[in-house]
């Protein structure tokens, strides 16, 4: 079973990619690691030429606006039916908002396209809370060394462990708790700190709420 | 009131109004840099849309004329949808019992949205039109309609 990987950041290869850190983590103790492919940094065409060879593909992407990037919108779009059986295609798709349950959306797509590509379906794996793994990837050892998990599973018997999805993907919603202590939170200012932090930075503080396009 | 139309499927021409032409306009794909939100607040670091940004923000309704690809949206339309970012704001709120972000501007247009193109199955189309539901829902347009587009075709023979 030969298996690419394919990073949908639109960051491609680089420092700044969580799906590229993610990619790096999936194969990192794996006896053979995988090959990853950044389809910011190909052209759809020829990287859909390239994977033909592959019988497995993993997206490793971020999620926007509720689904792929416009970048792997573009990539899927150059994609043909698999010609036999035996493909397979599987997801991992990390987000900034806490709650999985703004992946459903995609989720459900994804499912829909395998089926339409005719390619055995793996399964999205997916992960909430992940914008800042990239600033501060010392908070998010757990999560790191679960996706390193993951791919160590994966290479034995060629699926998403069960148990470690489970946990990537909480809380799929967020718990009326949860949703008390987040209110409060920003109700007294602490939910934008990193926010501010960087519009100081860039002196743009007093310009954060601006309305350009009126 | 205001229209603006943005459009990618051919046989659709109405006048006098700002019309985005997806198949014309090459939109320069978000690159994830976040400049729109901690650098030029509301601007994207790309200059490409201002015009179009203008229209829209200042827009009652938005008509979408789209392209189903592959049972989604074209990647064109995705990347559109991509650059819609800079005209929310950064923060989230969870006012709604789930995590969206606040609203840059104190309006945003109604939509409809027509779609062209065919389905394999009644749920293929429905994970669709969940999509474009959800997509203007947490973009804040308070009235949305999705139709496949020969009922634009039939509303217009009536009038």
């Amino acid at each position: 079973m030969k298996t690419i990987i394919l990073n949908g950041s639109p960051k491609g290869k680089s420092k700044k990619s969580n799906s590229q850190i993610f990619a790096e983590k999936f194969i990192e103790k794996m006896e053979n690691p995988c090959e990853i492919k950044c389809i910011a940094n190909n052209s759809s065409e020829e990287l859909a030429h390239y994977i033909k060879d592959y019988d497995t593909i993993i997206f490793i992407l971020p999620l926007y606006i509720h689904a792929m990037p416009g970048i792997v919108m573009k990539f899927i779009e150059e994609l043909e039916p698999a010609t036999y059986e035996g493909k397979h295609i599987g997801f991992i798709v990390q987000a900034g908002f806490i709650e999985t349950a703004q992946h459903k959306y995609l989720e459900r797509y994804f499912e829909e396209l395998a089926r339409q590509l005719n390619y055995g379906y793996l399964g999205t794996v997916v992960k909430g809370e992940a914008a800042g793994i990239y600033m501060y990837p010392q908070m998010f050892k757990k999560v790191l060394k679960l996706i390193s998990n993951l791919g160590v599973a994966f290479e034995k018997t060629h699926a998403f462990d069960k148990e470690i999805v489970e946990r990537l993907a909480r809380p799929y919603e967020l718990s009326k708790l949860k949703l008390i202590i987040l209110r409060l939170i920003n109700k007294v200012g602490l939910g934008n700190i990193g926010w501010h932090k960087m519009l100081r930075k860039n002196n743009s503080m007093d310009k954060r709420l601006d309305r350009p396009f009126l | 009131m205001k229209t603006v139309i943005i459009k990618e499927c051919d046989g659709i021409e109405i006048p006098d109004v700002y019309t985005f032409d997806l198949n014309k306009e090459a939109v320069k794909n978000c690159i994830g840099c976040w400049s729109c939100w901690w650098k030029t607040p509301g601007r994207c670091t790309f200059a490409d849309l201002n015009e179009f940004y203008h229209h829209y923000i200042t827009a009652d309704k938005a008509i979408y004329f789209a392209n189903v690809t592959k049972g989604f949206v074209s990647g064109n339309l995705k990347t559109l949808f991509d650059r819609m970012i800079p005209l929310y704001l950064p923060y989230t709120t969870y006012k709604t019992g789930e995590s969206m972000h606040v609203p840059r501007y104190e309006n945003y247009p109604d939509i409809e949205f027509y779609y062209e193109g065919n389905f394999e199955r009644t749920s293929s189309r429905q994970i669709f039109e969940d999509y474009i539901n959800r997509v203007f829902y947490q973009f804040y347009s308070k009235n949305i309609i999705i139709k496949p587009i020969r009922e634009f075709a039939d509303k217009g023979d009536s009038k």
